[in-house]
């Protein structure tokens, strides 16, 4: 399932930048952001850590573990997050790699990098990591480490309510919508509350600078990390093609979904009568479709 | 579909020889053939012409014109056509004369004048057939070819009788050839279509008229036919002129619905199968059945013809299948009253519904199971109760609803488990939302696997026992301490699937020590992801934690729930708790109070009605414990004067001599008042059944739930008790009691009645050893009495008896060492009167049934009472004396006939159907089916638990749902398997041994159907997802090599060498007893039978869960299927 959907989230950044740019205020409201939500208090962590203590079958915990990220990773598909692409590692899966698509706005054609670090306790622990592989200009990204502050809308991860999209929705937010208030870059903040010209510049020299860097190799040797290349046609042309040529047929993404093309091909093979329905949308009743073909 | 593939028109050269000149003409070239040609044309028409007036002829004339005209259709069928192009090639000089002179005509013309004898006639028909199949040219677009055809096939067939027997293949043969040129040009049809009138009048379609009388043959001539028809279907699809004539003027349709109707009804009654696993018709059982061959072939022709027909054609030859076929004959067949026929029907069904792949007719035969009535109850009503029978009819049962379920019909789910559910009446209000959310964090799998039974996690071998099977226990630590049963070793569950998975995955290599040490400890920094199967990471953490079986699991859980989801993703909505609206939908149709036949209290007995249950319970109390014998022993029916009681033969043996004697029962005057027994009985069965019952649920089982954690402890305490207890019964005649009891209630009532055991056990003791059979009788009335209502408990439990033999004779006959031999005759026959009787007794029972329906609601008041036509003077006093004396002290449980408690029950209870409803009941049971019914039972509901709807994945897989109080979950059932696996395990001290063998045996099992699997997986429609060893199969491999007693020996042999363990097998092992002790062998063979069913049980069960876990793992990170949109295409 998951594992044919990197030559998609690797290939896809490449098309997108050639995709028509959104008019410069996204029609879609970005869902708040869960530092807003009432903090429940609710006796789950502590009953669940010790569940998963109790070590009656220990064994089972790495795919507990494993498991939930994955889950993690089909919500994140769910939610098709806009401008927003990630692959988890090869090696661990507690590590994404991630790129996000900047379409308007201040950082407008921005393309930066980033890596997610989920910690290995999750979901009963911190929240994820986010860092970017060069520091933007940013009043919430360190300047040095590149990390972003997640935690000021994550104070305290909980599990069932916080998920890793919505961390990468934020991440993708602070882009559109710049907070001033702790920042992790002081000077950023200086200068977008004194000089905005200044600070516009730099957030423009920032864009450029990590768009330069966008060929680079990855900065983790992982063979599913995220890497660009420049375009060639002899690569790209017929996947794109194949992209667009499937946007156009179906509206609905998922059908792009490389599981839904694998099993497209697949079932469509063998014999199988599967799938029937004769209900009527609406109905619930069995037979209520009326079937055409066989009225006389 | 092959079949249209597979109608290669026959080359030319196929058949030479047979009619062709010696001399081959074809050599020559064209002109001197036509040169040949006229010449014998000359000397024909000599004869035909002078003699045209005179009547009758002579013999010289017809061998003169047979010799040349022979000649004359070798030269035509042999010419080329003259050039031309490939699509309108230009006629041959022999052919340009045919036409010019209507040759042909004139001669079919002299023969019919002259008066066609079957000679000539054969002669002709064979002429034609040479002629069209292996001619050049497209012939019949001429009508100096067509024509005469024609006239001849007319003059073939006499109106009246049809067509002569000598001449059938002959014509048949022809027919199929024009038919193939038809197909070949289709315009061929149209010009027959056009031709007909003139000679025919109404039956335009002469052809089609003669073939359809052969579309029920058998063998080659029938399958000619057919093949013949279908190219007539294929070809007139797009001819609306021609389906109607084939709808309105043939009796195409009719006779292919109704045909089958006569072919279904000389398909044997009885299926007899001598595997104890066999539940399922494959292909290799029934390809030896030349009735079933017949009809299959019928049937798959019709499966064709829905296919490649016109849709005027094939939407009557579908109505014709269901009224005709489906309605008539398919309905009461379902219906018979006796266990083979409805074992056969239930095959016969499910076979045909894995061979039809037209969705139409599909649709067909399901509209017929979930909509038409029999009897007041639908077709699927019926086969619902089947599943809670206790014989080879459940099997068969469970197989079919596989087929169905495999199926992913909207329409079948809807009525079969959705339409339960949609109301969402069954979770608490509070809980609506959480119907679509998945188990994100691996909560609801970790409480699956929670349920392993501690007593099952062992999973070393001592080293005494590896040393047979490197391959598979090799890599186990050997531990000496793993004897004790409950030997914790969180970090190997189970490797049985390991072991399993290691077969068919090519065998993976496991280093032994890598594993104990590191496992728990490590793994989080440095799991890989499933997202890279073969990433180095990956092996590690394999091999390392010894969990490949999980592994497996977790991948056929998602193979299952991608195939599920991809094949749902048309469905009109996606019942999530949302859509369709809980508040719109109808009302599910209520539990089935009042209809008998519906009830879905069986046989078994885990299903009583809660209060019963725990009345039933708290006289049986301490057996629990002590005999874990309460499954599938051998059993005496004693019948006396109203009261039919089963007693575990070898205890009531020892026990009581004196009782009334088995034979004594057959006779008939006994039999009518047992009839009268049995319907008081079965009339108070469907009163008693409220709600809460319907869903499996009692207020036992809420005990049940919370005393889970001390569960263990418990046990072991009263496993002391017990033993006692099942001393003093020996010395006394106590010790049958609780035995019989036992039987009678299953499910989750061990707790009370631990809580029960002292009091109960004075009680007893107080009791005179003349109500024995008070209890039974009690007992009778206590548990629903399914078994007499449906196929009964004692089938059942000879059924499993029967298998044991079966186990034996196949597989261990060869072990000189068993300990079986000694007592199996006398078994043999006694059950074979038993057999004999409950036969009898079934069928009364059921025209009993039919007719107490007609006067249920009367019945209805019995319950308050406890059964007043059980005028048993005997029994009664003592029963209720001392029923009420034993549900005293159990406060939560109402007495057994309050009618309070039914009668108070809110009418909107809650209902999750009865398809749930029975697989629970079922499952509950687990401990007393046998291994093949489990199997089939875990499979069926991991099929169920496959679907990606929310409302049916929260119900049977998220375990943080909270449900109405009167609703099981799936967690609680097998929360009550484990526990009695649990008990049972602390009540057997060798349990670790046995189930190491039963691993063992199942792994063999596995192994050995991997290697024999080229043979072809019988279900076609559902990838064999579970594990090798739970795929019944050696049965079938014995079964599919019955006409190879050789091969069946070597492969029962190549089982038991992997079985066998220093000369002894599992079973050997698990009769260990009986042979030690000097003791009855039958005994101990009951005993074996109970022994061996809870071990393999114990080993199911565990996969089973594993199972369900990684079910609940893999939907939270299933994807969902967009709808297609190819159908618009």
């Amino acid at each position: 399932m998951v594992e044919r959907s990197d030559g998609e989230e690797q290939g896809g950044p490449g098309e997108q930048r050639s995709s028509p740019a959104h008019p410069p205020f996204g029609k879609k409201q970005l869902p708040s952001i869960p530092k807003n939500a009432v903090p429940i208090t609710k006796a789950a962590s502590p009953a669940s850590s010790t569940e998963s203590a109790n070590g009656t079958h220990a064994s089972y915990g790495p795919f507990y573990l494993e498991y939930s990220l994955l889950a993690e990773f089909t919500l994140v598909i769910k939610q098709r997050l806009p401008g927003i692409y990630v692959q988890p590692s090869y090696r661990s899966t507690l590590m994404w790699f991630g790129v996000i698509f900047i379409r308007h706005g201040l950082y407008q054609d921005g393309v930066f990098k980033f890596t997610v670090y989920i910690p290995d306790n999750f979901p009963d622990g911190d929240c994820p990591r986010v860092i970017f592989d060069t520091p933007v200009f940013h009043p919430l990204v360190d300047s040095v480490s590149g990390e972003l502050d997640v935690r000021r809308a994550f104070t305290k991860w909980r599990r069932n309510h916080n998920h890793i999209w919505q961390v990468l929705m934020y991440a993708r937010t602070i882009f559109y919508k710049i907070n001033t208030m702790d920042p992790l870059n002081p000077e950023a903040v200086v200068l977008y509350d004194k000089d905005f010209q200044l600070f516009k510049s730099k957030v423009v020299d920032s864009v450029k600078l990590c768009n330069s860097h966008l060929f680079d190799q990855p900065k983790i040797d992982d063979p599913f990390a995220i890497s660009f290349s420049p375009w060639n046609p002899a690569v790209h042309e017929e996947a794109k093609d194949k992209m667009f040529a499937y946007k156009r047929l179906h509206s609905d993404p998922l059908l792009t979904a490389p599981h839904n093309q694998r099993w497209a091909e697949d079932y469509n093979k063998g014999p199988l009568v599967s799938g029937l329905s004769w209900v009527k949308p609406g109905s619930t009743q069995p037979f209520s479709k009326e079937d055409i073909p066989l009225q006389t | 579909m092959s079949w249209l593939s597979r109608l290669n028109p026959r080359g030319p050269g196929t058949r030479t020889g047979r009619h062709a000149a010696p001399s081959s003409p074809c050599t020559a070239d064209p002109e001197t053939c036509l040169m040949v040609f006229e010449n014998h044309w000359r000397q024909v028409s000599g004869v035909l012409k002078p003699r045209e007036s005179s009547v009758g002829g002579y013999a010289d004339d017809l061998t003169a014109v047979r010799n040349h005209t022979d000649q004359m259709l070798c030269l035509l069928a042999e010419e080329s056509p003259a050039g031309g192009d490939i699509e309108s090639p230009a006629m041959g000089p022999i052919l340009e004369m045919v036409v010019a002179e209507n040759i042909l005509d004139e001669l079919v013309q002299w023969h019919l004048r002259r008066g066609l004898d079957p000679d000539s006639q054969l002669e002709l028909l064979k002429l034609f057939e040479m002629l069209i199949g292996q001619s050049h040219q497209p012939l019949l677009l001429h009508s100096a070819v067509l024509q005469p055809l024609l006239s001849l096939l007319g003059a073939c067939v006499d109106p009246q009788l049809g067509c002569p027997a000598a001449l059938e293949s002959s014509l048949v043969l022809l027919l199929n050839q024009v038919c193939v040129c038809m197909a070949k040009e289709t315009a061929v049809l149209e010009l027959i279509f056009r031709c007909g009138p003139v000679q025919q009048g109404p039956t335009n379609l002469l052809i089609f008229s003669l073939l359809v009388p052969f579309i029920h043959r058998d063998g080659s001539l029938g399958q000619q036919a057919r093949d013949a028809l279908l190219l007539v279907m294929a070809t007139s699809a797009s001819s609306h002129a021609v389906a109607r004539h084939i709808a309105e003027n043939s009796y195409f349709c009719p006779v292919l619905a109704t045909g089958l109707s006569g072919l279904y009804s000389s398909l044997p009654r009885k299926i007899e199968v001598r595997g104890d696993d066999w539940h399922t018709l494959r292909r290799e059982d029934w390809m030896g059945v030349s009735s079933l061959v017949l009809f299959m072939n019928s049937l798959e022709f019709c499966n064709a013809v829905v296919q490649v027909a016109h849709p005027l054609v094939r939407c009557q030859l579908l109505d014709y299948l269901h009224n005709g076929f489906l309605v008539p004959v398919m309905g009461p067949a379902l219906h018979k009253s006796s266990v083979d026929e409805m074992i056969a029907s239930t095959a016969y069904l499910d076979l045909f519904l894995r061979s039809i792949t037209e969705t139409s007719l599909l649709k067909t035969f399901l509209r017929f199971i979930l909509l038409h009535r029999h009897d007041n109850d639908t077709i699927l009503d019926t086969l619902l109760t089947r599943i809670s029978s206790n014989s080879r009819l459940c099997m068969v049962s469970l197989s079919l609803f596989k087929t169905l379920l495999s199926l992913n019909c909207e329409d079948l789910m809807l009525q079969l488990v959705l339409r339960y559910l949609l109301p969402c009446t069954h979770v608490m209000l509070s809980q609506r939302r959480a119907v679509r959310e998945t188990d994100l964090y691996g909560k609801s799998a970790d409480k699956f696997l929670s349920l392993i039974p501690e007593c099952c996690r062992i999973t070393a071998a001592p080293s005494s026992e590896r040393d047979d099977e490197p391959a598979f226990w090799g890599k186990v630590l050997g531990s000496p301490t793993s004897e004790s049963p409950v030997h914790p070793r969180p970090n190997t569950p189970s490797r049985l699937a390991l072991f399993i998975r290691q077969q068919s995955s090519g065998g993976q290599a496991n280093p032994p020590s890598s594993g104990s040490e590191n496992a728990p400890s490590s793994p989080r920094g440095s799991i890989s992801s499933p997202l890279s199967p073969d990433s180095p990471m990956h092996q590690l953490q394999d091999a390392s934690e010894g969990e490949t079986g999980y592994l497996e699991y977790l991948r056929d859980a998602r193979k299952g729930i991608e195939l599920c989801s991809w094949a749902c993703r048309d469905w009109s909505a996606p019942y999530d708790g949302e859509n369709p609206s809980p508040n719109s939908v109808l009302p599910p149709p209520p539990p089935p109070m009042s209809n008998p036949s519906l009830s879905m209290v069986q046989e078994h007995f885990s299903i009583m009605d809660p209060a019963q249950q725990r009345a039933a319970v708290v006289a049986a109390a301490r057996a629990e414990w002590s005999s874990s014998d309460r499954d599938s022993g051998e059993w005496d029916v004693t019948i006396s004067k109203n009261c039919i009681s089963l007693t575990p033969r070898s205890k009531k043996r020892s026990l009581l001599p004196s009782s009334i004697p088995l034979q004594s029962s057959s006779s008939a005057p006994v039999s009518t008042e047992i009839t009268g027994a049995v319907e008081t009985v079965s009339q108070h069965s469907h009163s008693a059944p409220h709600p809460p019952l319907y869903n499996g649920m009692g207020q036992v089982e809420l005990t049940d739930s919370v005393d889970e954690r001390m569960e263990v402890k418990k046990v072991k305490r009263d496993s002391d008790v017990n033993n006692s207890v099942v001393e003093s019964g020996m010395n006394g005649s106590m010790g049958m009691c609780p035995v019989d009891y036992n039987d009678f209630h299953v499910g989750s009532a061990m707790k009370s009645s631990q809580v029960q055991v002292m009091p109960h056990l004075q009680h007893q003791t107080s009791v005179p050893s003349s109500t024995h059979e008070c209890l039974q009788s009690e007992s009778q009335r206590l548990s629903p009495v399914p078994a007499l209502t449906e196929t009964s408990t004692v089938p059942h439990e000879s059924r499993g008896l029967e298998s044991v033999e079966r186990l034996i004779e196949e597989l261990l006959e060869r072990a000189p060492s068993e300990p079986l031999s000694g007592d199996s005759k006398y078994q043999g026959i006694s059950i074979e009167a038993f057999h004999q009787e409950l036969r009898e007794l079934e069928e009364r029972v059921r025209e009993r049934r039919v007719l107490s329906r007609s006067s249920e609601e009367s019945s209805r008041e019995f319950h308050t009472a406890p059964a007043p036509s059980l005028t048993d003077e005997d029994c009664l006093p003592v029963e209720t004396e001392q029923r009420f004396s034993e549900t005293k002290p159990d406060s939560s449980a109402p007495g057994v006939f309050s009618p309070a408690r039914p009668l108070g029950q809110p009418l909107a209870q809650p209902y999750t159907g009865p398809f749930i409803t029975v697989l629970f009941n079922k499952l509950e049971s687990m401990m007393q089916n046998s291994l093949y019914v489990n199997i089939l039972l875990t499979g069926v509901v991991f099929q169920l638990a496959c679907y990606p709807q929310p409302l049916l994945r929260s119900f049977l897989l998220n375990a943080n749902m909270v449900f109405q109080p009167s609703v099981k979950s799936l967690i609680q059932v097998l929360g009550s398997v484990k526990n009695r696996i649990e008990a049972f395990a602390a009540a057997h001290e060798d349990f670790p041994a046995m189930l190491r063998k039963a691993r063992r045996f199942l792994v063999a099992r596995g192994k050995l159907d991997w290697s024999d699997s080229p043979m072809g997986v019988p279900n076609l429609r559902r990838s064999d997802s579970l594990i090798k060893s739970r795929k019944p199969s050696l049965g079938d491999l014995i079964l599919r090599h019955t006409n190879s007693p050789t091969r069946a020996r070597h492969a029962a042999q190549l089982a038991l060498a992997h079985v066998r363990d220093g000369g002894q097998s599992l079973h050997s092992a698990l009769f260990r007893g009986g042979a030690a002790s000097g003791a009855s062998g039958l005994e101990k063979q009951a005993e074996a039978l109970r022994v061996k069913n809870a071990v393999y049980c114990a080993v199911i069960f565990s996969e089973f869960l594993k199972e369900l876990a990684a079910l609940a793992q893999e939907h939270a990170v299933a994807l969902p299927f967009p709808p297609s949109q190819g159908t618009e295409e």
